[in-house]
């Protein structure tokens, strides 16, 4: 649950974007994870989620005047706008290709409580330390291989293992138990795979 | 179990992840440790990381969208009843021209067919124009015709002088001499590029109708208007001065050094440049003030003085053959920074410090987006103990504009560049290998005072004020709270040495 203080700072943050939309950069900068994190889930590819999370904030900034405070979160008003661009996008491809919406597609749910876990495991990457970060960031977010990203930073390919161990170890330690368990059953399925 | 075995069978978890979806069916998966397994689990949920890259782009991308919103668009309540809509050959040039010339602001264009703007609108003052690219299917044409346009244009400022010198800098012609008119107000008449003309005026008396008519009667009755205005023996004004000189951008480097005819002999045969003026101090073999130059820009320097003891400065310099010019440097007395290589962002650059110790870039641009029409020969650059705090301060003080920022997440400056007047100034964070690099920089602006006013105003501190120096500029010495140093100046008079 947020506290109402954090509700306070957020509210003053939207009416001030409303206002001067120059400072829409914080609204961004605060929801940027958890609006990655909710399409991520969502859709298959890095490119699909690249070009949906690009929509969402383009709408909010243009839609912002019409954002009205009732005490529902900010980031909820972008989930629901990135929801509706997914159907969108699903319709549209159900038309192009004239097939029926994918029924497991379109009604795939993410709870809320996921949406937080993993955008809080993205914010956490931020924090690593710098080369725990920067070899994260390459293997997962760039997809590189232990070798490319040992050739551009310099190092070992055995060191460059070590800082994704001790990076992922830190990550693990940092988050909660507790947020653990909603997700878990997503990955879950994919790990499933790994000890068939 | 060794922690190298652990990392070593994390990452076939971690490969086996990457490639699951091209694993496959039924290829066995490696087995692990439930503690392996849970790194593993968190290793699958990162393969959704969203790329650091993205995220900025997006961020930039959203920030150019809210800076074009939050310039000052009308509401209903207070927008224009009449509003004069301009049809121009090439609207995009026009649009920039407006901004150099008059000050304007852009509030929106739309672009299309092709690159033709179809509609744009720029505000001057408290004052929206339209303007648009010819149509001439759609009865849209240019005034590119003998006598030009039979509509001008009206402008009414504070200070007609400063604007209409501004407006020649930016490529207008001046039609009509500025002169205090009977109605009350100082006019003069420049034709833009794009085929219209534009009175501009500042008031001086505010008069009634009536007392209008009077004095225009006076000046009918003594056959003002029927008459040649000039006579015949009557000497036309000099030309005016160009308020920006010859072959000079907004900023041009100013290199303090020891050495200084030496230098010139390296910039001619490293670096191509060409000695456009010397004077040497008084009964002394060093230079008090040389201009060099290099392509389409000019590099002035100077031997070390009390006033402004040795700095370094830093220089891209942009080139088309940078192995060529990098041989050359270094034959000419140059010393290798680093040999020319294909830098990660598709450039092709080398480094190397002058023989009085300044840092010279030289680049080859081999991505076009790096170009841009003011993309110059010589691109200063600063490497500052807070450049982020800079970009903010030359935005309030010299209306800096940022074309490009590439920032740490920790929000330093890794690399930003700035358009300031007509010229780009490339800056970074100074850290580690990259040392602090201050910049002297010559800029050269139609309205010094203002300039001079608004920087003093940002807390600026001031070496030496504001003056008419012997060699035909209005000019002051500056000093940010960075170090830098900065030359404001308009050419006020020609001088002959």
């Amino acid at each position: 649950m947020k506290a109402p203080a954090q509700d306070a700072g957020e509210r003053g943050l939207v009416e001030a974007a409303q206002k001067d939309p120059t400072r829409f950069a914080e609204l961004y900068e605060n929801n940027f994870a958890r609006v990655y994190a909710y399409v991520s889930r969502r859709v298959n590819n890095r490119e699909e989620a690249q070009d949906l999370t690009a929509e969402v904030f383009h709408q909010a900034l243009a839609n912002l005047g019409r954002f009205e405070w009732r005490g529902v979160p900010f980031a909820a008003w972008l989930v629901r706008i990135a929801a509706n661009a997914i159907a969108d996008r699903w319709k549209l491809v159900a038309r192009e290709h004239g097939n029926p919406i994918s029924g497991e597609l379109s009604s795939k749910e993410i709870s809320p409580e996921e949406i937080h876990h993993h955008a809080r495991l993205f914010r956490l990457v931020d924090t690593l330390p710098a080369e725990q970060r920067r070899v994260i960031e390459m293997r997962f977010a760039q997809e590189k291989s232990i070798s490319e990203i040992a050739k551009e930073i310099g190092r070992t390919e055995g060191a460059v293992k070590q800082l994704q161990f001790r990076g992922l170890e830190s990550l693990r330690s940092q988050l909660h138990v507790s947020s653990r368990k909603s997700t878990a059953r997503k990955s879950a399925g994919r790990m499933g795979r790994l000890n068939a | 179990m060794p922690k190298q075995n652990r990392s070593e069978q994390l990452d076939l978890l971690v490969d086996a992840l990457i490639a699951r979806p091209k694993t496959a069916p039924g290829k066995r998966e490696p087995k692990a440790s439930p503690k392996l397994q849970a790194l593993a689990r968190i290793a699958a949920e990162l393969l959704d990381l969203p790329r650091q890259d993205f995220k900025d782009r997006l961020k930039s991308d959203l920030g150019r969208r809210t800076s074009m919103a939050s310039k000052p668009v009308m509401k209903a309540e207070t927008r224009q009843t009449a509003t004069a809509y301009l049809t121009v050959r090439d609207a995009a040039a026009a649009i920039e021209f407006y901004k150099k010339a008059f000050g304007a602001t852009e509030v929106m264009r739309l672009v299309g067919p092709g690159t033709k703007i179809g509609h744009a609108e720029i505000r001057i003052g408290n004052s929206k124009i339209y303007l648009s690219d010819e149509f001439p299917d759609f009865g849209s044409v240019a005034p590119q015709r003998p006598g030009g346009s039979p509509v001008k244009m009206d402008i009414v400022v504070d200070d007609v002088d400063a604007l209409t010198a501004r407006a020649i800098a930016a490529g207008a012609k001046e039609v009509r001499a500025i002169q205090d008119q009977f109605y009350g107000m100082r006019t003069g008449q420049v034709a833009d590029p794009f085929g219209y003309v534009w009175n501009v005026s500042t008031v001086l008396e505010e008069l009634t109708g009536e007392e209008m008519q009077k004095r225009y009667d006076d000046l009918v009755k003594q056959g003002a208007f029927t008459q040649p205005q000039q006579k015949p023996d009557e000497k036309r004004a000099p030309r005016a001065v160009r308020p920006i000189p010859e072959g000079f951008h907004t900023l041009t480097p100013y290199l303090a050094v020891n050495g200084a005819a030496r230098l010139i002999d390296f910039l001619k045969e490293g670096f191509g440049a060409v000695e456009k003026f010397r004077v040497n101090r008084p009964g002394s073999e060093l230079v008090m003030h040389a201009e060099m130059r290099m392509g389409d820009s000019v590099l002035e320097l100077a031997d070390a003085s009390d006033e402004f003891g040795a700095r370094l400065l830093g220089n891209i310099l942009h080139v088309h053959d940078v192995d060529a010019v990098y041989k050359r440097a270094l034959e000419a007395g140059a010393t290798s920074r680093f040999a020319p290589i294909e830098q990660s962002y598709g450039d092709l650059e080398a480094a190397v410090k002058d023989p009085a110790g300044n840092y010279w870039n030289i680049t080859e641009i081999r991505k076009t987006d790096h170009r841009t029409d003011d993309t110059r020969t010589i691109l200063p650059y600063l490497n500052l103990a807070g450049a982020a705090e800079f970009v903010e301060f030359t935005k309030r003080a010299f209306g800096a504009k940022e074309v490009s920022m590439f920032q740490a997440p920790d929000g330093k400056v890794i690399h930003a560049r700035l358009r300031i007047g007509d010229s780009i100034l490339a800056l970074g964070e100074a850290h580690g290998e990259s040392a602090l690099i201050l910049g002297a920089l010559h800029m050269y602006v139609p309205n010094v005072e203002d300039v001079y006013a608004a920087a003093v105003r940002e807390g600026i501190k001031v070496l030496r004020p504001l003056r008419d120096e012997p060699y035909g500029d209005r000019a002051a010495v500056l000093q940010d709270a960075f170090g830098n140093w900065w030359f404001p100046s308009t050419h006020i008079k020609d001088v002959q040495f």
